[in-house]
This record gives C-alpha cells, structure tokens and sequence, in this order.
C-alpha cells in the first residue's frame, strides 16, 4: 500500500501525495470521462460514470466486475470548494458512507486527504431485515471483497 | 435480522416460517450474515439455533480498512494517469 492509511473509529483516512498540480490532481475527480479512468475497484473491467457536479447534484457509477456483472452505486455532493475540497456521500447498498477529499498544494505535488465515515453494521442489518434475495446477492459479493 | 434481534436464540426452523420461503433459501441467507460475522450459529444434533452477533468496532474497523485497501488500488491507477497527461502537454 503506496497511501498512508489511518483508520479510527468508523472512520477512515487516507493520505497520497501525487506528482502533479494540485488543479490537474482535482481535474481527475471533475469530469466523468477522467473519472472512468481511474475510479472502480480491482475486479471491475470498466466503470461508465454520469456525474453532476456541483453541490447537491448527484452521481452514479456502473461498474462491471468480472465474474459477478453489473453493480450501480449512487451518491450526493454535499460540498465542492475548487481546487481544494469534495464532500459526498455515497450508497454502497449495504452501507452508505460519506467521503470527503482535500487537495493540498505542495509546490508541482499534490497531497490529498480523502477521509470516509461509514457506518456498515446498521445498514446491513436494515438490508437484512428488508430481505430480498438481491440485496442479499449484492451483498454477498461485497463481503467476498469483489466490490466496495 | 430484526427477528433475531432481542430475542436470543432462535431455530432456523422458526426464522424461516414467516418469510414463505424454503429452509435452504433462509439457509443461505443465514450463511451470508454468519460470514459476514452478524450472527453465530450453534449447533445441538441436526438443529441449528442462530443468534445476533453484537456487531462491533473490530468489523467495521475490517470492512473500513478494506475500503482503505480499494482507495490506495484506485489512486495506483490515478497516479498513473496523472504522468501521462502530463506527457501528452509538454507534447503540445
């Protein structure tokens, strides 16, 4: 692992600096044609992205995870402060987390901060006691670490 | 999960009746909680009895620093996009 990770609580932070400006660093997260290119997980072939963003609008991810299909999450803005904060939160079905990134200049470096809080048991329980099959299939691949 | 809660343990057998579905279908519902650690099974002959696992600090920890794990593989991958665009301006 390249970032620097802490994690306490029900909250998680990650720290990377990255060799590029800090506008071309948030460029990344702006657009949905860069965001494709980078976002996703390990297992995830392609991720096609609509985003809206600006503060309240929202954004959708479809990723196609080899082996398991199609696996849509969809979250809010709550907060953009160009170049130099995010905040949304994020549906993951089974759990639903908020995220937030700060882009730190550090002269041609970037560092960024990304801290999520995320609350996993409540909703699994709520997901469990609603009891459909497909929430439990999606479920299931989540706990078998294919998708986050 | 909501049957489950409160109440102590209770029979696979009773859980299933309510819901209109067969004992394997319920049965495999029951796999995916108890290896997600929210319930634990106990086993007396050939009856199961399932009770809620007070889901703590020590699985939320886990399921976060698995999230930490899918950030760091997604900004390998942004990392490397970065360099490359800066290529294609100097190119420019």
């Amino acid at each position: 692992m390249k970032s620097d990770v802490k994690i306490s609580g029900n909250q998680v932070q990650i720290t990377r600096i990255f060799n590029a400006p800090r506008d071309r660093v948030f460029a990344a997260w702006k657009t949905p044609d860069q965001v494709e290119r980078w976002s996703g997980c390990k297992d995830s072939t392609k991720v096609e992205v609509e985003m809206d963003f600006r503060v309240g609008g929202t954004f959708k991810q479809k990723l196609h995870i080899r082996n398991v299909g199609e696996y849509t999450i969809t979250g809010t803005y709550d907060e953009i402060v160009e170049p130099e904060k995010i905040v949304y939160h994020v549906n993951l079905g089974p759990a639903t987390t908020r995220v937030a990134i700060e882009f730190i200049a550090q002269g041609n470096q970037t560092k960024v901060i990304l801290t999520q809080v995320g609350f996993p048991d409540e909703n699994l329980s709520r997901i469990v006691s609603e009891g459909t099959t497909e929430s439990l299939d999606r479920l299931d691949q989540i706990l078998s670490g294919q998708r986050v | 999960m909501e049957r489950l809660s409160g109440q102590g343990e209770r029979r696979v057998t009773a859980l299933a009746r309510p819901f209109h579905i067969s004992l394997p279908a319920i049965s495999r519902h029951l796999q995916v909680l108890e290896r997600a650690r929210l319930i634990q099974r106990r086993r007396q002959g050939r009856i199961h009895f399932i009770r809620t696992r007070t889901a703590g600090l020590k699985e939320a920890q886990k399921w976060l620093m698995r999230c930490a794990l899918e950030w760091d593989s997604r900004f390998d991958a942004l990392e490397g996009l970065l360099p490359e665009d800066e290529r294609k301006d100097k190119k420019r």
